[in-house]
């Protein structure tokens, strides 16, 4: 039991001056995620979520606490931290191929093994045939997969996402958030996964870090034993969907 | 199923574009045989001194052309225009990325930079001569001068848009250094201004050899000017529609690097 966890957050507080006066944004918020687990923070807006996502992800510095992966204390971003955002943020004059090979392009690796890598992760992410596309040529949910591929291209010991399918129709976001738990199982990824829908915290998390605001800070960690795939119509799906959004309102 | 859609568009796209590109073209054509036909009229009225018409002109073009005389005008002037063109705008480029970069740089030189801004190049005749001399380098300075603040705020303006958040991106993928930042997501993010800030300006060094030439250097601004003196108006618009030819051969050809470097649009 004394194995360091994947992330460990550790006491984070987060306090800014306000218009109105001092905010406090984040208030002693600790928790672990263990090597290859999936954890979903959910929490109301204002709770702070993405404030703690750009502080894990090492983009914007706590007022107190630390984040460490694997026992080294996160300093700023860097390729340990594979990170997927809401809108993207593709490299719009990179073809998708080489959107997916950016991070690559930074490593020693010989451009034959680098190609071969970058189009199995295409092929992964379901993108076959559309390696030099560039992306305005492509829908919400396939920039996302792009996304998700140049993210783990590094192999980044955790993959840390910001309501990643918080801007595609609800058809897409479920056909993505299958493939993210095949992905998930494929490659024993560390996820920390964002989102304010408590019904894809449900489907997709082995936990459910439950956060409220004023300060943020955590509710609750709920442990989800269902077995996958989970289908919303399950008794015990609609049991946890029920109690977390009890906690949350 | 995507890719059928993709394919359908991409035939219509085409000859949507060349119906588009004819009926300009047409409208084009029509305009400028309306303003000849003005300009022939109008000219009937004045002496020739005043106003030539479009047939004297003509001529003049091409006895000018036929002499030789204007391609010795036209290689001196290209012989400023070309280092001055690139000497501005590459440092005009270089100075818009690194001030828009670094808020250190920016402190330091914007009172500098808003003095110096609008100096007119013409201004700077005086240094053009005390430091370079009446010769291509003083008229290139000239022109380098107007081409460096156009791409300057061009550029600057492009690199101060580079959205932070691919910045963040790019670090998580394993960019450490400035510079290597600056190679990879800012040139490539602000490549759109940049590129417009130097078509802007190779259009603007081709106004300013007129103005580079005026304490003697040779060219067609030298030839501009010695035949306004004489009151020979066709030889006067004679080198000015050559450098409207240049500045039009220039730009499409830019136009064309440029779309080929900005597909991703």
């Amino acid at each position: 039991m004394s194995e360091t966890p994947r992330v460990r957050v550790d006491d984070i507080s987060k306090h800014f001056e306000g218009e109105t006066g001092p905010v406090r944004a984040l208030d002693g918020v600790s928790f672990d995620v263990a090597d290859g687990e999936f954890v979903c923070l959910v929490g109301p807006s204002g709770c702070g979520k993405t404030t703690l996502f750009r502080i894990i992800a090492g983009l914007e510095a706590a007022t107190s606490g630390a984040v460490y992966l694997d026992g080294e204390r996160v300093e700023g971003p860097g390729p340990d931290l594979g990170l997927v955002f809401q809108e993207y943020h593709l490299f719009p004059w990179r073809t998708v191929a080489d959107n997916v090979g950016f991070g690559l392009e930074r490593q020693d690796v010989p451009a034959s093994e680098r190609e071969q890598r970058v189009d199995d992760l295409i092929e992964m992410v379901g993108l076959s045939g559309f390696g030099d596309t560039y992306p305005r040529d492509l829908s919400g949910g396939m920039k996302q997969r792009v996304a998700l591929a140049r993210a783990l291209a590094v192999d980044p010991g955790l993959l840390l996402m910001d309501e990643p399918f918080g801007a595609v129709d609800a058809q897409t976001k479920k056909m993505l958030q299958s493939e993210l738990l095949d992905i998930w199982s494929e490659t024993g990824k560390t996820i920390l996964f964002v989102t304010h829908d408590v019904e894809e915290a449900v489907k997709l998390a082995d936990r459910v870090v439950v956060m409220g605001k004023n300060p943020g800070h955590i509710h609750e960690i709920v442990d989800v034993d269902i077995e996958r795939p989970r289908s919303r119509s399950d008794d015990a799906f609609g049991t946890y969907y029920q109690r977390i959004l009890d906690l949350i309102e | 199923m995507a890719v059928d859609v993709s394919e359908a568009v991409e035939e219509d796209v085409p000859s949507a574009l060349t119906d588009v590109d004819g009926r300009r073209l047409r409208r084009g054509l029509g305009g400028v045989a309306v303003f000849l036909v003005l300009w022939g009229a109008a000219s009937l009225t004045q002496p020739e001194y005043v106003l030539p018409s479009p047939l004297v002109v003509a001529e003049t073009f091409y006895a000018q052309a036929a002499s030789g005389e204007m391609a010795v005008a036209l290689g001196h002037s290209i012989l400023h225009w070309i280092p001055g063109a690139v000497f501005g705008t590459g440092l005009g480029i270089a100075a818009g990325i690194a001030l828009a970069w670094s808020p250190y740089l920016d402190d330091v030189t914007s009172p500098v930079v808003r003095v110096l801004r609008p100096v007119p190049p013409l201004a700077l005749v005086g240094f053009a001569i005390a430091w370079f001399g009446i010769n291509h380098a003083g008229a290139a300075f000239i022109i380098a001068v107007g081409a460096f603040w156009i791409n300057f705020y061009a550029t600057y303006g492009g690199v101060e848009g580079v959205s932070e958040d691919l910045l963040d991106v790019a670090r998580s993928l394993g960019i450490e250094s400035d510079l290597e930042l600056v190679r990879t997501v800012v040139v490539p993010a602000s490549l759109p201004e940049i590129t417009t800030g130097i078509r802007t300006g190779i259009g603007r060094c081709w106004m300013l050899v007129v103005a580079s030439e005026i304490f003697g250097v040779a060219g067609i601004g030298r030839r501009i000017l010695r035949a306004s003196n004489n009151l020979q108006v066709d030889v006067v618009i004679t080198y000015i529609l050559v450098l409207s030819l240049m500045f039009l051969v220039v730009d499409v050809a830019f136009r064309a690097l440029q779309r080929r470097a900005l597909v991703w649009r």
